[in-house]
């Protein structure tokens, strides 16, 4: 018999374990009835499942800090902006690219989005069938991010090999030397990359993130390079799985759902509460790392500083103490507090820019494809950490009668 | 008439009040942080104003009794 997740007797929770990331409500329940204070498997690192726990560790980064002495692996020099730096300094950032990112902002390219989305759904709708995450759930954030950022679309191919030499290099799986080695090397095409195009737009500005970057000014300075680096690095790393992920997440679940799908179809104006519902449900990041700065004693635990904490928001969003009916998949729950884009001083940068692709492609999508299934006797796979659905095939019918 | 208060120690400019309350909350020029644009509402906006507070991750928006 195979170990239950989490093992009850030791307090562990494999938190990369394809069966918990492929379905990871039931862990979540069992987590927060049976240890809301678990550790990760094989280490004494602390996972928090509890919502108030873990709101409580989001507004307080000076306890529970996101600047981690250890390297996180991805290919990055120095921390990324403004995400692995805490407030004050992580302020002065985040007041310059808050505006550049919000929701009036992300509203401007809406309907260049809206064109993309249809342009890939008109390369495949014929075949009536795709495998979402490759035809649509990748480019489609990448678009988005191209558009956002001023950069050409011609680019696209190149900042999707950039984006996955990072996240997952094309090497033996069990090789982490050689994955941390094209990790290093993509890390220095990603800063060469960025590096010229700085050089580009100080010489010709245009009206886009890149030129604003290279000259606004932080307290009476403008940004030294290895800033914006950091910054754009956060961008690349930051912008495109996340909603890749929450696609494969969201059509994975509908298309294993006919009831809800059909509902969603017969009344799109259940859509934004919608997606919110499915981004508490299947909280693609499903977690945060933190690591304590200062003693501090949390929902009955004590924690040193320098532990590393793992924040389990997707249980967060599962807990019956803030969500009532929370394994209820309910697109009229008036109340949702949900901590999908996490919270406190660190709320995702993009999450109006997310919020925006992920409305655009759930109306496009189903507009033209009402009807989908998952492909019979086949799985989704998905990805641990984020839960990326790396293979969702997806068949709907074509020619007469489809569409209904 | 109920009023309404947002704690802007605690907003982050997670939006979700503009986005499901425009009668009632603004996005700032700034940040894209909470504006209230009408303090005191009853009614129809008192209940838009309601769900917006029940839809704040960070718990910052109060609809409480107007003591004048």
């Amino acid at each position: 018999m195979s170990t239950p997740n989490p093992n009850p007797d030791t307090g562990e929770v494999d938190v990369v374990d394809p069966s918990f990331t492929a379905c990871p409500q039931e862990v979540y329940k069992r987590l927060l009835q049976e240890c809301p204070m678990a550790k990760t498997l094989g280490t004494d690192s602390p996972v928090l499942s509890r919502y108030e726990d873990i709101r409580w560790a989001l507004r307080h980064p000076e306890i529970f800090s996101s600047e981690m002495d250890i390297h996180l692996g991805l290919g990055t020099e120095r921390p990324m902006i403004p995400q692995q730096i805490d407030p004050p300094r992580q302020t002065r950032y985040r007041k310059i690219l808050d505006q550049r990112f919000s929701r009036r902002r992300v509203v401007e390219i809406e309907p260049r989005i809206r064109a993309h989305a249809n342009e890939l759904i008109d390369s495949f709708i014929e075949q009536g069938e795709c495998e979402f995450d490759q035809a649509f759930a990748i480019p489609l954030p990448c678009q988005a991010f191209l558009e956002l950022m001023g950069l050409s679309v011609e680019d696209l191919d190149l900042f999707l090999e950039l984006k996955n030499g990072i996240i997952r290099p094309p090497v033996p799986h069990t090789d982490l030397e050689a994955a941390q080695e094209y990790r290093t090397r993509t890390g220095r095409r990603i800063y060469e990359y960025f590096e010229k195009l700085i050089d580009e737009r100080g010489a010709h500005p245009r009206e886009d993130i890149m030129t604003h970057l290279v000259t606004t000014e932080i307290d009476g300075r403008r940004l030294e390079r290895e800033e914006i680096l950091d910054i754009c690095f956060l961008f690349l790393l930051g912008g495109l799985d996340t909603v890749t992920a929450t696609l494969g997440c969201n059509l994975a679940y509908l298309a294993s759902h006919p009831e809800q799908r059909e509902r969603l179809v017969r009344h799109p104006e259940l859509l934004d509460d919608a997606v919110e519902e499915l981004l508490r449900w299947e909280t693609p990041v499903m977690m945060l790392p933190r690591v304590v700065k200062q003693d501090v004693s949390l929902g009955g635990e004590e924690f040193k500083a320098g532990t590393l904490v793992t924040l389990l928001v997707g249980a967060a969003n599962v807990d019956e103490t803030e969500f009532e009916g929370a394994d209820h998949v309910d697109f009229d729950r008036g109340r949702n507090r949900h901590l999908a884009f996490g919270g406190g001083p660190h709320r995702c940068l993009g999450s109006h820019l997310a919020r925006m692709e992920l409305r655009v492609a759930m109306q496009e999508w189903h507009r033209r494809i009402p009807v989908y299934s998952i492909k019979e006797g086949e799985t989704p796979r998905y990805s641990p950490g984020i839960r990326e659905v790396q293979y969702l095939p997806l068949v709907w019918p074509t020619g007469e009668g489809a569409g209904s | 008439m109920k009023k309404v208060r947002v704690d802007l120690n605690l907003c982050v400019g997670h939006g979700r009040c503009y986005e499901l309350a425009p009668e009632v909350f603004a996005e700032d020029d700034d940040r894209g942080h909470c504006r209230v644009r009408l303090a005191r509402v009853d009614g129809e906006l008192e209940k838009v104003a309601q769900r917006a507070s029940d839809n704040c991750p960070e718990g910052a928006i109060f609809v409480e009794a107007d003591e004048g």
